[in-house]
């Protein structure tokens, strides 16, 4: 019996824009399991994004419960929320959000650095992962100096360094060639992947739903169904 | 990077330059010093007043009791002369001539005496003779009145003479007397200060701005000191007074009070500008003080301060009254 | 997290020194036209400033400012020696006489006559000659800008520069003849005439023949005696006005305060510099967080804290304010070095650092708090919007 990471029940969200009520979570149940690889796919405006954000603590949902390794995030006060989101969790953006002025090991010691590590070990230990990624060479560069892909592996390496239980990948490919998305897959999967880490990654790529352990699908709030990897689909 | 650097670098730099500006900028102009520290008064409450110093004898200008040229001048400046001495010499030519008629008239009156004397005898004898003759018959009546009367005529021609020789001396005399008057003499004993006049220069009579000749007696001074009308109620002829000398306040010099002019007069130019143009009266008290303390001259100005009483302290009820009342003054 | 903050805030150097320079500006006018002012505004009691021997004042009563004169009467310098407290008193007859140069024209000059005996009150600063030399008949010292200046001979090159006086020239004041026998330096005045110094009897000679000559009487206290109960026993027994240096400095300060447009003047220029600084520093700054403001986004949602973003964008703010504040005073300071030989008024005390100190603080927090509002209240769920 795995442990559960993620147990969402009747999660609802709903957006105010301008006097219109937009419904972008609508009852969403959804479990994952530790240690797996979950993909959330659907048509862009299908509240994916919204719910990744429920998910990993940085929006608040309008109703129902969303627990984080059996913690509900909702209840917590924001100093603990932080903490845990601090420790806990990483995030691979796609846009890859690296701070420019910082370089790739600086950008990399960032969630340590959070979490109230020294400077110095900090970047040291960045620069391990940096390694692991296999950009150890090249540390000292601005994000501006890098590729798209070996900005990606930077931003995946500050996603591991603080080695969280959770993390959250929102179209980690797709600002990416398929090459190169391919390898930064293989790389999150080589180097992610361990027995208690879970891995949500939100994506429209299908070139790389076969990396995924479960793939849910959304449209409209809804979670239409949710399959097992290679075509064996299950009701949610 | 260069600039994460070259910024905050210049920006200390620039603080500190601006602080070291301020600082300097603060820095007070230097004071200029006073070239003579200034005398100050060694009482607690005083009078203070410009005093001028002059001989005891006040300063006597020598006037001339006759207008004229000067012949002669006696004296130099700084000469004691005794009382009686003479000053200066007018031009007395004139006066001698005059004085050589008068003597030529008084010898002429002597002369005449004599010719009416030997015209009375001459008279007196006839008469006698007349007189004498004891016939009656031996002279007329007539012959004898005519002689009588020739004698006595003469006899009062001889008067008239006597008359005139009198008359002569007296024009002498007053000749004479107009001579010494062109000898200008010192009323008193005491020293030349000024002499304004030089032999050529012609002397005229009644009051002159520039005295043709100053003469005090030095042997005692007096330091003559202004007191504001204003302040002449506070003046008590019994309080202390310390004279100071302009220019060096070390030297300094007890005064002891000779007498109060009871008159106040309006303030003349007693700090020696011409010019002076105030129109406040002053109380002018003299003072006595000894001449060998200080090195000072006959008109010279002092700083003078008296002693007063204090009469801040006794109104210092008053004062606390009108604190009380608050800043109302 | 603070190497983060100055990371990200000298990350792009264009900003950054746009920032800096705005503030550098604002800093730089808060300071330089303030000093300007000050400069101004103390050549109005410099003469007061530079007689510092004596402690006390008097005048007439009616005087509202230095150059206000009112003679009195000579009496009352002796009224005001006579007053307890007083160690000495001496007079000062301050008046504007005109001087007939050598080639004929005339120039107004500040005459300052000095007390005959102590030459109290003279020239702080005496670079030719000694004071003493005032003692020789027809002596007076000039003052070296309006000796270089205003009194100078005209060039022989027509169009060149004035001839300075020299010691033994001569000048005509009132018709009477005048030597110079010293040069001295004096701190500028309002009016920026040349002064002349000579003694206090010389100096009534000089003047116009009037009744009252005496301008001021200066009083110097007895040691230990308090000033304030000394100038209010002068006004109680003289009637005249009495003032410390200080409160005659301000009296003559006020005057100028409230009825001359300087202050309001040399006002909207310092408050219209600050508007413009705190408009540029501010917006440059502000725009700044929000072009950050994914940055601090992706922070939030790694979990930093409010707290500690403030903490990061006040540093940002601290540090751009003091380096801007630092360039804006050194410029200020800079400039003020410049023009120390010019006849450009400039004043810098410690005071005004502090002036613009708060200014530029001003802005800082001014700038920091409305992009610390808007990094509060961002959500940080905008970091997954592409």
């Amino acid at each position: 019996m795995t442990n559960i990471a993620v147990r969402c029940q009747n999660v609802v969200k709903v957006y105010d824009t301008g006097g219109q009520k937009v419904t972008a979570l609508n009852h969403i149940n959804l479990e994952i399991a530790e240690g797996k690889l979950m993909m959330l796919v659907g048509p862009s405006g299908c509240g994916k994004t919204t719910l990744i954000s429920v998910i990993a603590g940085i929006l608040d949902q309008d109703e129902g419960i969303c627990e984080l390794f059996g913690e509900n995030l909702l209840t917590m006060r924001s100093k603990d929320k932080l903490n845990f989101r601090a420790k806990n969790i990483g995030f691979v953006f796609q846009a890859f959000n690296l701070l420019p002025s910082l370089n790739a090991a600086e950008n990399v010691s960032v969630p340590l650095i959070i979490n109230g590590m020294k400077r110095i070990e900090a970047e040291r230990k960045a620069i391990t992962l940096l390694e692991q990624v296999g950009l150890g060479e090249r540390w000292q560069s601005l994000p501006s100096q890098l590729s798209g892909g070996q900005q990606q592996r930077v931003a995946i390496a500050r996603a591991l360094v603080h080695n969280p239980r959770l993390i959250v990948c929102d179209e980690p490919t797709s600002a990416l060639d398929h090459e190169t998305g391919r390898n930064v897959m293989e790389l999150l999967k080589a180097v992610a992947m361990q027995k208690d880490r879970t891995l949500v990654i939100v994506t429209h790529d299908t070139r790389i739903f076969d990396f995924a352990d479960r793939i849910a699908e959304m449209d409209d709030g809804h979670i239409v169904k949710v399959k097992e990897s290679n075509s064996k689909a299950t009701n949610p | 990077m260069q600039i994460k650097y070259t910024l905050p670098l210049l920006a200390v730099a620039g603080f500190l330059f601006a602080t070291y500006t301020a600082i300097n900028s603060n820095n007070p102009t230097p004071i200029a010093e006073a070239i003579t520290e200034p005398a100050s008064a060694p009482f607690k409450a005083f009078i203070a007043g410009a005093g001028i110093i002059e001989a005891q004898s006040r300063n006597i200008a020598i006037g001339t009791p006759l207008p004229g040229i000067v012949k002669a001048i006696a004296v130099k400046v700084g000469d004691q002369v005794k009382a009686d001495a003479p000053l200066f010499y007018l031009d007395d030519l004139d006066t001698l001539a005059t004085l050589a008629i008068k003597r030529a008239d008084l010898t002429k009156a002597k002369a005449d005496v004599t010719i009416a004397k030997a015209t009375f005898n001459d008279a007196k004898s006839l008469s006698d003779l007349a007189e004498a003759v004891t016939d009656r018959r031996a002279i007329s009546a007539e012959e004898l009145l005519k002689r009588r009367n020739a004698m006595l005529i003469t006899k009062a021609r001889l008067e008239s003479a006597l008359a005139l020789v009198q008359q002569a001396e007296a024009n002498l005399a007053d000749t004479e007397t107009t001579l010494s008057r062109l000898i200008v003499r010192a009323p008193v004993e005491g020293e030349v200060l000024q002499v304004n006049i030089r032999p050529g220069e012609f002397a005229p009579t009644g009051f002159l701005n520039t005295p043709l000749l100053l003469l005090g007696d030095l042997n005692q001074l007096h330091v003559r000191v202004d007191i504001d009308e204003n302040d002449a109620w506070r003046f008590d002829k019994n309080s202390k007074a310390i004279a100071f000398l302009r220019g060096n306040r070390s030297f300094k010099v007890d005064l002891s009070l000779a007498y109060v002019e009871p008159y106040v007069v309006p303030k003349k130019s007693l700090t020696g500008d011409s010019n002076e143009r105030v129109d406040t009266r002053v109380l002018q008290a003299l003072y006595r003080f000894d001449r060998k303390q200080l090195p000072i001259y006959v008109g010279q100005q002092m700083d003078v301060f008296i002693e007063a009483r204090d009469y801040s302290t006794n109104k210092d009820s008053e004062n606390s009254q009108n604190d009380a009342k608050g800043p109302s003054s | 997290m603070n190497h983060i903050a100055l990371k990200m805030l000298m990350g792009d150097t264009g900003k950054y020194i746009g920032i800096v320079m705005g503030l550098t500006f604002a800093s730089l006018i808060m300071t330089q036209q303030p000093a300007i002012f000050l400069g101004i505004m103390s050549r109005t009691y410099s003469f007061i400033a530079d007689v510092g021997l004596p402690d006390i004042w008097v005048m007439d009563s009616k005087v509202q400012f230095v150059d206000d004169i009112k003679p009195l009467q000579d009496t009352e310098l002796y009224r005001v020696r006579g007053i307890s407290g007083v160690e000495w008193a001496m007079p000062m007859y301050k008046g504007l006489l005109k001087a007939r140069l050598t080639d004929g024209t005339f120039q107004t000059c500040n005459v300052v006559g000095l007390d005959d005996a102590t030459l109290i009150g003279g020239p702080p600063m005496m670079l030719e000659g000694k004071l003493d030399d005032l003692r020789r008949s027809d002596s007076v010292i000039v003052d070296i800008d309006g000796a270089r200046d205003k009194l100078g001979k005209p060039s022989p090159i027509p169009g060149g520069k004035a001839i300075p006086l020299k010691i033994g020239d001569n000048l005509e004041l009132n018709d009477r003849r005048a030597i110079v026998v010293g040069i001295a330096k004096v701190t500028r005045t309002f009016q920026s005439q040349p002064v002349i110094y000579t003694t206090y009897s010389r100096a009534k000679s000089y003047a116009p023949k009037e009744r009252k000559l005496l301008s001021f009487v200066l009083v110097k206290a007895k040691k230990g005696q308090d000033l304030a109960e000394l100038t209010r026993s002068i006004r109680e027994k003289t009637g005249l006005a009495a003032y410390t240096q200080t409160e005659f400095i301000t009296l003559t300060y006020e005057y100028f305060m409230h009825n001359t447009g300087i202050p309001i003047n040399f006002g909207i220029s310092v408050l219209l510099g600050f508007i413009v600084g705190a408009a540029i520093a501010g917006q440059t700054f502000y725009n700044f967080t929000l072009e950050n403001l994914r940055q601090f986004g992706v922070l939030k949602a790694m979990g930093t804290s409010n707290w500690t973003l403030l903490r990061m964008i006040l540093l940002q703010a601290v540090l751009v304010g003091s380096i801007g504040y630092g360039l804006g005073v050194g410029l200020t300071a800079l400039f003020g070095f410049a023009m120390r030989h010019t006849i450009l008024a400039f004043k810098f005390p410690w005071q005004l650092l502090l002036f613009s100190g708060a200014g530029v603080s001003l802005i800082c927090i001014f700038a920091a708090i409305i992009s610390i509002l808007k990094v509060i209240r961002l959500e940080p769920a905008i970091v997954f919007k592409g």
